[in-house]
């Protein structure tokens, strides 16, 4: 399956975001921002090191849920090990870790809201309306985030990217893992016992 | 936050963080990282933002597709491989 992003192998590549060998490099940062900190957050999700912690968990998770034939398991699961690793500091951690507890509730839409969407009309005027409707598809796309304020939607969604960026890496990772150590694995049982044995 | 502002007409953020925000949000997407115009319109950046998320996790649901198959067959791996280790014993 030909991925259509190549920078998303684990090779480092010329992409500026991704130099897993190195785990804090100070980026050109906005100089607002406090530099240090800064740059520990950008580089949260790209170091190598996160992406073996996380590939680690998940595997542990992984063998441990007996229910992993189910596709839907696995992505919950990858899911969460992802939120858990990110110690509740981002709103869609937080998000996808809640959505477990509650069970589905949460996906019933609130009409409610539309009655406090009236203040919309005073604020934030200066952007265009197609912009609102694709920042409001953005705050739909990211787990806990339809209500935020543009420049909080932002910075939850450069985590947001970031960590599912590493996420694909690390499951890459695992299948390929797999895939190696299974690739020989069903046949010689097979062709040793003379009985038959139904998978 | 972005709540009970219900008097204001003025929001706290200005144009020029707007602006410098998308740009921020432009250097992570890779297929306008590529192509650096400068600075692509927000409604461009958003756009292949939204795209890129949606990219993601079609990818993710495919690799845990693919793991879950993986690790079924692993399953079935380890019972043969227990049945043959009792044939054996």
């Amino acid at each position: 399956m030909a991925s259509f992003t190549p920078n998303l192998e684990p090779a480092p590549d010329t992409s500026l975001q991704f130099k897993p060998k190195k785990p804090r490099i100070t980026l050109q940062t906005p100089s607002s921002c406090p530099s240090n900190q800064r740059t520990q957050i950008i580089k949260r999700w790209r170091t190598q090191r996160d992406q073996h912690i996380y590939s680690s968990k998940l595997f542990q998770a992984l063998r441990r849920s007996r229910r992993t034939s189910a596709s839907r398991e696995v992505h919950e699961t990858a899911d969460r090990v992802l939120a858990g690793l990110a110690k509740g500091t981002t709103r869609w951690s937080r998000a996808i870790l809640n959505a477990r507890k509650v069970t589905k509730h949460k996906k019933a839409k609130l009409p409610t809201n539309n009655r406090l969407r009236k203040p919309d009309i005073y604020r934030e005027r200066r952007k265009t309306p197609a912009v609102e409707r694709k920042l409001k598809v953005l705050g739909r796309l990211v787990p806990g985030c339809r209500k935020l304020s543009f420049s909080n939607l932002i910075e939850e969604t450069s985590d947001y990217i970031a960590a599912l960026e590493m996420q694909v890496r690390a499951m890459t990772a695992i299948t390929e893992f797999l895939c190696g150590g299974t690739g020989g694995g069903p046949l010689p049982p097979a062709d040793r016992l003379p009985s038959n044995v139904n998978s | 936050m972005s709540g009970r502002r219900s008097g204001s007409a003025v929001s706290s953020i200005s144009d020029d963080q707007i602006t410098h925000l998308v740009f921020k949000l432009q250097q992570l997407i890779p297929e306008l990282c590529a192509r650096r115009s400068h600075k692509a319109s927000s409604s461009k950046v958003l756009q292949e933002t939204c795209d890129y998320i949606r990219n993601l996790h079609k990818e993710i649901e495919d690799l845990s597709d693919r793991l879950s198959q993986l690790l079924a067959s692993i399953d079935t791996d380890n019972d043969q491989a227990a049945i043959v280790r009792s044939l054996l014993m």
